[in-house]
C-alpha cells in the first residue's frame, strides 16, 4: 500500500491503516526523537505525541514533500519543543566550548576496556543536538540536504557545516584514543 | 591508523542505529489512544450540541408562551428569580448528571478498559 492510499484510508476512519502507518514510520520517529531527547524512559511518550500530531494534521498534508519528510518534521519539532520545555537551554543552543570540553575529559585507559564501536556511538551521543540531528537525518535516514533543510529549517550551508564539524570532532576524539594497541581492534571492526 | 580507515570507521558508526527502542505493541497503543481522544472529543461535542438544543428549545417555548400568555411567563420568571439558589442548584445537578452520562463515564470507562 503506497502512502497516498494509506492517507486516504486513514482519513476515511480506518484505524488499521493508521496502525500500519505507525508501524511503517516508527523507526524513523524513534531515531530522530531518540537521538534528540536521549531518554529511553520518555521516548515512548514523545513518539506517541508525534503520531498523535500526525493523525490530527493528516488532513492538512499536501503532497508537496514525501510523507517521511513531513513526519520527520513533526518528530523534529516535537523533540525540540520537549527539549526546550524540560531540559536545559544549552542543549538546544549549545555553547561550542562544550563540544571540545569532552575531548579533554577522555582518559586513554577507559578506551582499552570499552568496545570501540560502542565508544564512537557514545561519542556521537555526546555531540550537540543540532549535530546529532543532521547526522541522523543525513547518514541514518538518508534524507537529502534539501529535505533536511525542510525538516529542521537550517540553511543548506549550515547543514553541510554541521556534518563536516561533527566528523571533525569525532576524528579529533579518535586521534586521542587510537594508539598502537587499539589499531588491531579498529581493523577487525572495519573489515567485518 | 590511516585517514581512510578512520573515515570508514566513523561513517560506519554514523549509519549504526542508536539503541533506542519502542515496545512491540507501540502502534496498537497509539491507535488506541487516538480512538480514545477522538471519542472524548465526539462525546463532548455531542453534549454541547444537546445543551444548545435544550437551551434553544427553552428560549423558543418561552418566547411562544410570551405571546400567548404574557402574564404566565412573567410570573414564571418571577418565581424562578425569587428561588434563584434552588433553581441554580437543580439546574447544576441535572446538568452534572447529563454531563456525567454523556461524557465523563464514557471517558472513565475507556481509561479503565485500557488498564
Amino acid at each position: 500500500m503506497d502512502d497516498s492510499e494509506l492517507i486516504s484510508q486513514i482519513l476515511n476512519g480506518n484505524m488499521n491503516a493508521f496502525t500500519f502507518l505507525v508501524n511503517r514510520y516508527q523507526k524513523l520517529v524513534v531515531h530522530i526523537t531518540g537521538r534528540l531527547i536521549q531518554r529511553q524512559d520518555e521516548l515512548e511518550d514523545v513518539c506517541q505525541e508525534v503520531f498523535m500530531k500526525v493523525y490530527q494534521n493528516l488532513g492538512k498534508y499536501r503532497n508537496e514533500c514525501r510523507l517521511s519528510t513531513w513526519i520527520a518534521t513533526i518528530a523534529y519539532n516535537t523533540s525540540i519543543n520537549y527539549l526546550r520545555k524540560f531540559k536545559k537551554c544549552d542543549e538546544v543552543n549549545p555553547d561550542e566550548s562544550t563540544v571540545f570540553r569532552n575531548l579533554t575529559e577522555y582518559k586513554s585507559n577507559d578506551f582499552e576496556k570499552a568496545d570501540l564501536h560502542r565508544y564512537i556511538r557514545d561519542q556521537i551521543e555526546l555531540l550537540p543536538v543540532q549535530y546529532r540531528t543532521v547526522l541522523t537525518l543525513f547518514h541514518l535516514e538518508e534524507f537529502s540536504y534539501q529535505e533536511i533543510e525542510q525538516i529542521t529549517g537550517m540553511p543548506e550551508g549550515t547543514i553541510k557545516s554541521y556534518l563536516f564539524r561533527a566528523k571533525a570532532i569525532l576524528k579529533e576524539k579518535l586521534k586521542f584514543v587510537v594508539d598502537e594497541n587499539s589499531l588491531r581492534k579498529v581493523k577487525e571492526i572495519t573489515h567485518e | 591508523m590511516n585517514k581512510e580507515e578512520l573515515d570508514q570507521l566513523i561513517d560506519k558508526s554514523f549509519r549504526t542505529e542508536p539503541g533506542f527502542k519502542l515496545p512491540a505493541d507501540f502502534a496498537q497503543k497509539v491507535a488506541f489512544t487516538v480512538v480514545r481522544r477522538e471519542q472524548w472529543k465526539t462525546d463532548l461535542r455531542e453534549y454541547l450540541y444537546l445543551m444548545g438544543v435544550l437551551l434553544a428549545l427553552f428560549a423558543l417555548v418561552s418566547g411562544f408562551f410570551y405571546f400567548v400568555d404574557k402574564d404566565f411567563v412573567l410570573k414564571s420568571f418571577a418565581f424562578l428569580s425569587s428561588n434563584l439558589v434552588q433553581v441554580i442548584s437543580i439546574v447544576f445537578i441535572l446538568n452534572f448528571i447529563f454531563f456525567t452520562d454523556k461524557v465523563l463515564l464514557r471517558l472513565l470507562f475507556s481509561r479503565w478498559s485500557k488498564t
